[in-house]
């Protein structure tokens, strides 16, 4: 046996290094980047890759309270969990008729939601801006909310319409029976069992809305409104010699999806595996 | 008869039930998404003062992109997305082939692998922009290692030149999403029956000819939503460029893409004196939409004809 196996396993080495390489290439910059925070810049400049000389948090209290990271972290929260629950509340409440109504127009509707998928909302800045600005919703953060819900909608629509379409009829039809009105067959019945397309929708969006920097850049510019990524663009030129603090905010920016991404690299693995579209 | 009236009821509460149910849904998405948009594709066609439209100008903003100053501008963007595009076509989902054939090839410790390469597709572009910046920079870490290893000498630049500068944006680019084409295609072999592969090994068939032959045909719908998804985000890119080399394109223009040249006319960062030029922008926007629309148009269908099916 072992005549057999060990030019197998032989030859099944330059495929490991390949794969080990790009581990390498994906840890290293992240290494870097959790070490740096703890490091002067002299030090990020003397001790390039070592552990820092002391699990010292000045860089993270510089970051979180002369930079005013906190203040965007919680702006950010804010749009992103506003944005999230709007998202989820609007489109299950569309998917519902639309996957399990008979009213003749369903095709018509859900597919006016599908197009706006893959429509390039940001060439459409300048006559949403002005919108904004005629609804005063510029530096606002219910404004990023709304912009933000309105470009998930048509993903979340999507999602929820193919998971409720399967769903067995007999399901509403028990509970017409005992008198339940459509909005609590909805919200009691048909919600709970779809359950993995609230948690899709919820994980892609949180994502694509904490990370977004596109809107802000046009909408915010009050500093007291600003979200994360766009504080973080302007740290980056702001204290550009000050590597430890920048190395600290982005540390701080990126604490949350990397949280959730440990807890859910299972869900988001086979999300994407499944042709869910991320951007 | 009785029963015929009821769902005729039924019917008719159903109707009014759905328009309540999906007003608040098609209202925001109406007002926010479809609005501007169409708003944004009409206004093109017009001559604009400020952010105030003026009359009506037929094709003259089109005519306006494609000669001086402006000429120079789009076209210069526009061959970078399209090299963004073919780049990230090579390195992200080329190199991404070859991730998940030999994650399917190894079966064990796949998902590890696909977690870990996933992981800075989660970040925002900004963060990973901003990372990168810091350790490309003359005086970084990854000029200390090339002077180490004695790859380089002296202080590296690759931002600042401009013959390398987009090749490192296309590169920290597929970084980023690299994990993408490798849990599309895994997710793409592994539909694919073990007896195709079993058969083509007693056949005699090495890896290499038994991912040309026989998985590839068979990846067509995972390579064709990948070239779709990419072509898209290639020509929105517009994050990377703005954190890494500023909203001009730096150097000289030589990382400049449609979007960041659309930004800087809508939002006054073109020139020097930063003078917005809404028709400009406006018409930009419109010819991108279109190349949008039409180049995922084409792709689908493309893929769509060389889908094999077993």
């Amino acid at each position: 046996m072992s005549a057999v196996a060990i030019p197998h396993r032989l030859a099944r080495l330059p495929g490991w290094t390949i794969l080990l390489v790009w581990t390498a290439a994906v840890l290293l910059p992240l290494y870097i980047l959790v070490v740096s925070c703890f490091k002067t810049t002299a030090e990020i400049y003397d001790n390039r890759l070592g552990l820092p000389q002391s699990w010292a948090l000045d860089n993270f209290v510089r970051a979180w309270t002369r930079a005013d990271l906190g203040h965007n972290f919680i702006n950010s929260l804010i749009v992103t969990g506003g944005a999230v629950i709007l998202t989820i509340v609007v489109s299950a409440m569309a998917a519902y008729p639309l996957s399990r109504y008979k009213l003749g127009w369903n095709g018509i509707m859900l597919g006016l939601f599908l197009s706006g998928i893959m429509l390039p909302i940001r060439l459409a800045s300048v006559e949403l801006f002005t919108l904004m600005r005629s609804l005063g919703l510029l530096d606002s953060l219910t404004g990023l909310i709304l912009v933000y819900s309105a470009i998930r909608i048509p993903f979340a629509v999507f999602i929820f319409a193919n998971f409720m379409r399967v769903l067995p009829a007999e399901l509403e039809e028990a509970a017409r029976m005992d008198g339940a009105g459509e909005t609590r067959i909805l919200f009691q019945i048909v919600l709970p069992m779809v359950k993995p397309a609230v948690s899709i929708v919820a994980i892609f969006t949180a994502i694509a809305v904490w990370n977004d920097f596109f809107f802000p850049l046009i909408f915010i510019f009050d500093d007291r409104y600003k979200t994360v990524p766009l504080a973080i663009s302007v740290f980056v030129g702001q204290f550009r010699t000050d590597w430890g603090l920048v190395f600290a905010s982005l540390a701080i920016s990126m604490a949350p999806i990397l949280i959730m991404y440990c807890l859910l690299a299972r869900q988001i693995r086979e999300g994407v595996g499944a042709g869910g579209g991320m951007k | 008869m009785t029963k015929f009236r009821r769902t005729t009821s039924l019917q008719r509460t159903q109707q009014r039930m759905a328009v309540l149910f999906i007003l608040p849904a098609l209202a925001i998405y109406g007002l926010f998404v479809l609005y501007p948009l169409l708003m944004s594709l009409w206004g093109s066609f017009f001559t604009w003062k400020g952010l105030r439209m003026q009359e009506f100008a037929g094709l003259a903003n089109f005519s306006r992109l494609f000669v001086f100053p402006s000429g120079a501008r789009l076209y210069g963007a526009l061959w970078h997305n399209v090299a963004w595009f073919f780049g990230i076509m090579l390195l992200q989902n080329g190199l991404g082939l070859l991730f998940a054939w030999l994650l399917f090839l190894r079966g064990r410790g796949a998902a590890f692998f696909q977690s870990v390469f996933f992981f800075p597709a989660v970040l925002s572009p900004v963060i990973v922009g901003a990372l990168w910046r810091l350790l490309l920079a003359p005086g970084g870490i990854v000029e200390w290692a090339l002077n180490g290893l004695g790859l380089h000498q002296g202080s590296l630049t690759v931002l600042g030149n401009s013959h390398t500068a987009l090749g490192m944006l296309i590169a920290v680019d597929a970084w980023n999403w690299m994990g993408l084409p490798v849990l599309i295609y895994t997710a793409g072999l592994r539909q694919i029956s073990p007896q195709v592969f079993e058969a083509a090994k007693l056949d005699g068939a090495g890896n290499a000819r038994m991912l040309y032959a026989i998985a590839l045909p068979l990846l067509m719908p995972a390579l064709g939503t990948l070239t779709t998804l990419s072509f898209i985000n290639t020509f929105n890119q517009f994050d990377i460029v703005y954190v890494m080399q500023g909203v001009q394109g730096n150097p000289s223009y030589a990382t400049d893409t449609l979007v960041t040249y659309f930004y800087r006319l809508a939002f006054g960062a073109e020139g020097a004196v930063g003078i917005t030029d809404i028709g400009l922008a406006l018409a930009l926007g419109t010819m991108l939409f279109l190349i949008l629309s039409i180049g995922t148009l084409l792709m689908l269908r493309f893929f769509d004809k060389r889908t094999v099916e077993l």
